[in-house]
C-alpha cells in the first residue's frame, strides 16, 4: 500500500483531531449541563438578592436550590453513559462522597460562625464550592482549576473590596461566567 | 520498519480506531455514543465495525442495561499494536516530504 506525504499528513490530522474529540467529549460527559443549570440559578438568585427584600430573597434562593437540586438529579440520570469500564472502580462513588462531606463542612462552618448576614452566607458556599471544583481539576481536568481560581479570586476581591456590588457582580460574572464556560464545553470541547 | 494496514486506513475505520485506543484498555465505548462521536449513520458505522472486527482489531460487548440491548465496542491488544504501527508508518511517510 502506498500513499503521498499529503494523504499521510491528512490521515494523521484526522487522528489527531478523533483523538482530541474523543478526549474531550468523555472529560465533559454533560458537565456543562450542570454549569448553565447552576450558573443561571446563581445569575436569577444574586440578582434578587441585590434587588429584592432580604425576607423575599431568602425563599427565592430556597426554592432555587431545591429546583436546582431536582434538576441535576434529573440530568445526572438522563446523561448517557457512553463510556464504562470492565474493571470495577469506586472513584464515582468517591467523588460523590467528596462532594458530601465538603456541603456537610460547609453547613457545619455556617453553624459555628452563626449569626451571619447574607453576603458571609454566600460567601461561605462560594468558598466551599471553589474549594471543591479546584480539587476536581486538580484530580480530574488541570484546565478548570485556572476557572476555579479566578471565581475564588473574583469572589474574595468582590466581597472586601467592592460589599456594596456583591452580588450583582456574582450575578453576572460568576453566575454568567458559570453559563458562558457551560456554552463554550458544549460547543468547542 | 512499522507498515500501513489497508483495512485501518479507510477514513472511517481511521477515525473509529483513533477514537478507541484514546480510551484506556479497559473501557468500552457503546455504540450510539461512538455514532454520535464520529456523526456517521447506524448503518455506515455498523459496517465498518464489522470489518475490523473480522480483523480481530475490535471487539464487540453486547449487554443489557436497564433492560435495553447495547453494544459496548473496544480495541483489542492487537488493534492497538497495529493501529500504533500504522500511524509510526504515516509518521515515517510525512517526514519523508521534509
Amino acid at each position: 500500500m502506498n500513499i503521498s506525504p499529503t494523504e499521510a499528513e491528512e490521515a494523521l490530522a484526522a487522528i489527531q483531531s478523533m483523538m482530541q474529540k474523543t478526549r474531550r467529549a468523555i472529560s465533559s460527559s454533560g458537565a456543562y449541563k450542570f454549569l448553565i443549570l447552576w450558573g443561571a440559578i446563581w445569575l436569577i438568585g444574586f440578582l434578587g438578592s441585590q434587588f429584592l427584600p432580604k425576607e423575599v430573597s431568602g425563599n427565592v434562593w430556597i426554592g432555587l436550590d431545591i429546583l436546582g437540586g431536582i434538576l441535576s438529579v434529573i440530568i445526572g440520570v438522563g446523561l448517557k453513559q457512553g463510556v464504562r469500564s470492565s474493571t470495577p472502580t469506586t472513584s464515582g462513588k468517591r467523588i460523590g462522597m467528596f462532594w458530601l462531606l465538603l456541603f456537610l463542612y460547609c453547613a457545619a462552618a455556617i453553624g459555628v460562625a452563626w449569626p451571619v448576614d447574607g453576603k458571609q452566607f454566600a460567601m461561605f458556599i462560594i468558598l466551599f464550592v471553589t474549594v471543591g471544583w479546584i480539587a476536581m481539576g486538580l484530580l480530574l481536568s488541570f484546565a478548570s482549576v485556572w476557572w476555579g481560581l479566578a471565581l475564588l479570586g473574583l469572589s474574595l476581591v468582590s466581597y472586601f473590596l467592592l460589599p456594596d456590588y456583591f452580588y450583582f457582580i456574582m450575578a453576572f460574572v460568576g453566575g454568567g461566567g458559570m453559563i458562558a464556560l457551560g456554552i463554550y464545553m458544549r460547543n468547542r470541547w | 520498519m512499522a507498515e500501513l494496514n489497508e483495512t485501518i486506513h479507510q477514513t472511517v475505520r481511521l477515525r473509529i480506531m483513533a477514537s478507541l485506543v484514546t480510551l484506556a484498555p479497559s473501557e468500552e465505548v457503546e455504540f450510539t455514543y461512538l455514532r454520535d462521536l464520529l456523526e456517521v449513520t447506524d448503518g455506515n458505522l455498523g459496517a465498518h465495525l464489522r470489518k475490523l472486527e473480522e480483523a480481530g482489531f475490535i471487539t464487540l460487548n453486547k449487554a443489557f442495561v436497564e433492560r435495553k440491548p447495547r453494544t459496548y465496542i473496544s480495541a483489542t491488544v492487537d488493534g492497538r499494536k497495529v493501529f500504533s504501527e500504522h500511524v509510526a508508518a504515516l509518521e515515517a511517510i510525512f517526514k519523508s516530504k521534509q
